[in-house]
C-alpha cells in the first residue's frame, strides 16, 4: 500500500503540470527541503534554516504568528459575511439577526469572526510585551517596533469600526461614546479645548468628518463599512507586508 | 590676459549659470510636486466633510405650554431627546445628551437627579452636575412660542451652554442667569 | 549566562558566521550543529500551532455564539454600556479625566510613547533574551504601564455595574447603588476654603478669572512636572548621562505623564477631587 501511494507520488511528481507548479519532488532531501522555501512565495516568509532554539515555543510563544493567523481568519470569515450584509440602517440589524437564525451556518461565520477579533487584539497585545520583555524592539529593528505599534493601533481601529456594523444597542453607543471623543479633540473638534475659539462646530469638526453627519446615523454606517471592510484592512495588509519583510532582512533576535 | 584664463573664466560662469538654473528647477520641480500633493489633501479632507445632510429635524413642536406641569416631563425623550421643565416661574427644555459622551441620561423620579448610564454622570433638575466625570452642565435648548397655533417651538441649533462654576455642590451655574430670552418661556 | 553570553557572541560575529557556513556547505555539505532546516521542523510546528488556533475558535464560537443586542436607538442607552473589553480601560479612564484628555490626549500619548520606547532605550543589553537586572528602569517603567493598563480593564470589566458604580461582586446588580451621597470638588475651591483665601479674582484674562487659588494649582501641577525632571537629573546622574539631553527630556514627559495617570486617580479616590486645574478652556 505505502509502496503504491510512493510509486503514485514518483509518477505526480514527474509530470509536467506537477513541475510547472512546484519546480522540485516532495521536499523529502535537503536540498529539495532548500528549494521548496525559495520557490514558494508565501514559505519564502521564512529562511531555508533557523538555530535550533527557534523550535522552543518559550522564546516567541508563537505570537506574532498567532496574529497573523487571526487576521486570516478574519479576513475569510469577513468575505463571508459581506455576502449577506447590507450597510443600510434599515436592512443592517435584519441582516445580521437573519445570519444569526435562518442562514446555514451564519452564526458560526460571525463567531469565528469576533472570536477571532478578541484573540487578535489579545495577541497582538501580547506579542507586543513579548518583544518588550526580550528587547527585541533594540537596534537595528527599531523601525519595525514601529511597524507594529502601527499595526496595533490599527487592530484597534478595525475592532471599533466592525462594532457598529450589527446596528444594535451596543453598536451605537459604543461609537456615539467614541464620536464624541474625537469631538474633545484638542484644537480640532467642536467641543475640545480651543475647539471653538479656532473655529470648529459640530458641522466642520474632527467627529464630522468621522460620521460623515452630526449623529450616528446612515453616513456613520456607510463610513465604517468602507473603513472596516476595505481601507482598513488594505492599511493592514500593507503594513504587514512591512513588518514581515524587515523580520527577514534583519533577522531575529534571541536565540532563533 | 591668457586665452587660457579667460577661458576658464567662462567655463566657471558657466557652471555657476548651470548650477544656479539646476538649483531653481529643483526647486520649482519638487515644489510645485509638493504643493500639488498639499492641494489633494487638503481637497480630501474637505470631501470627507458632506455639504448635505439627511438627518431629523432640528427645529420641531412639542404642543402648548399647558400640557406641561410643574416637574421634570420626560414623555418627550425617545422621540425627540428632550425633557420639559416647569418651575415656579416658567418652562424650559433640557436636551437629553449628557454632556460627558453623548449617552442618554434617565430621570430618577424620586432622587429628583438624572443619571447617566455610561460614566456615571449624575445631575439635577436645573442641569447641573452633582457628581460623575461631566465637564459642562446639560444644554438648553431655544424655545419660542409659534404665534399662530400657540405651540411651543424648540430649536436644537441654538443651545445654552454657560461656563459652570465649580462650588463644593459641584458645576454650578446661577439659576436665574438662565432663565433668559429664547431659553425661557414665563408662561 | 554564559548560554546569552554565547548567543551575544553570535550575534554580534553574524556576518562571519554567515559567511563560513555557506563556505561549509557549500565545501562540505555538513550541516550546521546549532541549526535545522525550516521544512519540515519548523513549517510544521507552525501548522500545528495554526490547527490548535483554529480549532480553539471553532470550539469556543460554538460554545458562545456572537450576541445581538436590541435594535438601535438614539433615546435609550443601556444601563450599564460597556464597550469591548479592550476599551474598558479607556472607558474607566474617562470617569477620571475629560474626554479630551482620557479619549485623545493620553492614548495619543500612550501611542506616541510606544513609538519612542526604541529610540529612548540607549542599553544595548537584554536584546533577544528574557532579563530584568539588566534593564532594570525599562522593564519596571514598561510593566508599571502595562499593569496600571490591565488594572483598568479588571475593574471595568468586573467592579462597574449600573450608572457605571462601584460593585463588587456579592453586591445586587440590579440595584441602582446610591447617587450624589459624595460630592466632586475642584483642588481650587478645597485650598480656598481651607486656607481662606478670596474669591474675587487677581487678573481676568477674557472668560478666564483668575484666583490666588486657581494660581496655586497652576504652581503645584508645573511643580509636579518640575521636580519630576529635576530629581533623577541631580540625584541619578548615570541615568542622565547614558540617555542624554534629548533623550532624557522625551522619557520624562512620558514617564511623569504616566506616573500623573494613577497619581489624579488616587486624589479622586481619597479626596474627592474633580479637577486640579481649572481653566475655561480644559480642565484637568
Amino acid at each position: 500500500m505505502l509502496n503504491l501511494l510512493q510509486k503514485i507520488r514518483a509518477i505526480v511528481n514527474k509530470t509536467q503540470v506537477f513541475k510547472s507548479i512546484f519546480r522540485h519532488g516532495y521536499p523529502d532531501t535537503d536540498g529539495n527541503r532548500a528549494l521548496v522555501m525559495f520557490s514558494n512565495v508565501i514559505l519564502h516568509l521564512h529562511p531555508v534554516r533557523v538555530r535550533r532554539g527557534a523550535l522552543k515555543i518559550k522564546f516567541t510563544w508563537c505570537l506574532g504568528g498567532l496574529t497573523f493567523l487571526f487576521f486570516i481568519l478574519l479576513a475569510i470569515t469577513g468575505v463571508v459575511l459581506m455576502f449577506y450584509y447590507v450597510p443600510d440602517t434599515r436592512r443592517a440589524y435584519n441582516d445580521i439577526r437573519d445570519l444569526g437564525t435562518v442562514i446555514y451556518f451564519g452564526s458560526l461565520f460571525r463567531a469565528v469572526h469576533r472570536w477571532s477579533a478578541h484573540a487578535m487584539v489579545f495577541s497582538v497585545w501580547m506579542h507586543m510585551t513579548r518583544v518588550f520583555m526580550t528587547g527585541s524592539y533594540k537596534p537595528p529593528r527599531e523601525f519595525n517596533w514601529v511597524v507594529g505599534v502601527i499595526l496595533l493601533v490599527t487592530t484597534l481601529v478595525l475592532s471599533w469600526t466592525g462594532y457598529l456594523l450589527p446596528w444594535d444597542q451596543l453598536a451605537l453607543w459604543a461609537v456615539t461614546v467614541g464620536s464624541k471623543m474625537a469631538e474633545a479633540t484638542p484644537f480640532i473638534g467642536a467641543a475640545g479645548p480651543f475647539g471653538p475659539e479656532l473655529g470648529f462646530t459640530a458641522e466642520n469638526d474632527m467627529a464630522f468628518a468621522l460620521l460623515g453627519g452630526t449623529v450616528v446615523g446612515q453616513s456613520a454606517l456607510l463610513r465604517f463599512y468602507v473603513l472596516h471592510c476595505l481601507a482598513l484592512p488594505l492599511l493592514m495588509a500593507l503594513f504587514i507586508a512591512v513588518h514581515f519583510w524587515r523580520i527577514r532582512k534583519d533577522g531575529f533576535s534571541g536565540p532563533l | 590676459m591668457a586665452p587660457e584664463d579667460n577661458k576658464g573664466k567662462i567655463e566657471d560662469e558657466d557652471v555657476s549659470r548651470r548650477r544656479f538654473f539646476t538649483l531653481m528647477g529643483l526647486g520649482v520641480g519638487w515644489g510645485s510636486l509638493f504643493t500639488a500633493l498639499g492641494g489633494v489633501g487638503v481637497g480630501t479632507a474637505r470631501y470627507m466633510l458632506p455639504s448635505v445632510l439627511y438627518e431629523p429635524p432640528t427645529v420641531f413642536k412639542i404642543g402648548t405650554p399647558e400640557e406641561y406641569g410643574i416637574g421634570v416631563d420626560t414623555k418627550l425623550k425617545k422621540e425627540r431627546q428632550i425633557w420639559v421643565v416647569r418651575n415656579e416661574r416658567g418652562l424650559y427644555v433640557m436636551i437629553a445628551i449628557c454632556r460627558h459622551l453623548g449617552c442618554t441620561p434617565n430621570f430618577f423620579q424620586d432622587q429628583s437627579l438624572f443619571r447617566c448610564p455610561c460614566h456615571g454622570s449624575i445631575y439635577d433638575t436645573r442641569g447641573n452636575v452633582l457628581g460623575g466625570p461631566a465637564p459642562r452642565t446639560l444644554w438648553r435648548a431655544a424655545v419660542s412660542l409659534d404665534p399662530v397655533d400657540g405651540q411651543i417651538v424648540v430649536s436644537f441649533n441654538t443651545r445654552q451652554d454657560p461656563d459652570p462654576v465649580g462650588t463644593p455642590e459641584g458645576l454650578m451655574v446661577e439659576e436665574l442667569s438662565r432663565e433668559v430670552e429664547p431659553y425661557f418661556l414665563k408662561v | 549566562m554564559s548560554d546569552k553570553v554565547s548567543d551575544l557572541a553570535q550575534d554580534s560575529s553574524k556576518s562571519g558566521r554567515l559567511a563560513s557556513l555557506i563556505k561549509k556547505t557549500a565545501a562540505e555539505k555538513v550541516e550546521p550543529e546549532d541549526t535545522v532546516l525550516v521544512w519540515p521542523n519548523l513549517v510544521y510546528l507552525e501548522l500545528i500551532c495554526s490547527m490548535v488556533a483554529v480549532a480553539i475558535m471553532l470550539f469556543l464560537s460554538l460554545v458562545s455564539p456572537a450576541p445581538l443586542e436590541e435594535l438601535a436607538s438614539a433615546d435609550t442607552t443601556p444601563n450599564p454600556t460597556k464597550a469591548p473589553w479592550y476599551f474598558l480601560g479607556l472607558q474607566e479612564l474617562l470617569v477620571y479625566f475629560d474626554p479630551w484628555l482620557a479619549g485623545m490626549v493620553l492614548p495619543t500619548m500612550i501611542i506616541v510613547g510606544l513609538v519612542l520606547i526604541p529610540y529612548v532605550d540607549p542599553n544595548p543589553r537584554g536584546k533577544g533574551y528574557y532579563t530584568f537586572s539588566e534593564r532594570k528602569f525599562s522593564m519596571l517603567g514598561f510593566g508599571f504601564g502595562l499593569a496600571l493598563w490591565w488594572v483598568l480593564i479588571v475593574v471595568g470589566v468586573f467592579f462597574r455595574g449600573l450608572d457605571w458604580s462601584w460593585y463588587w461582586p456579592w453586591d445586587d446588580w440590579h440595584y441602582h447603588q446610591p447617587a450624589g451621597a459624595v460630592k466632586l470638588v475642584d483642588l481650587e475651591i478645597i485650598l480656598q476654603n481651607l486656607l481662606g483665601l478670596s474669591e474675587s479674582p487677581l487678573v481676568t484674562l477674557g472668560r478666564y478669572a483668575i484666583t490666588t487659588a486657581n494660581l496655586i494649582t497652576w504652581v503645584l501641577f508645573l511643580a509636579f512636572y518640575a521636580v519630576g525632571f529635576t530629581v533623577p537629573f541631580l540625584f541619578f546622574r548615570d541615568f542622565y548621562r547614558r540617555l542624554g539631553f534629548v533623550r532624557y527630556n522625551l522619557v520624562m514627559v512620558m514617564f511623569i505623564s504616566m506616573m500623573g495617570v494613577p497619581m489624579k486617580i488616587f486624589v479622586r479616590l481619597l479626596a474627592d477631587v474633580k479637577y486640579v486645574l481649572v481653566t475655561p478652556w480644559f480642565k484637568i
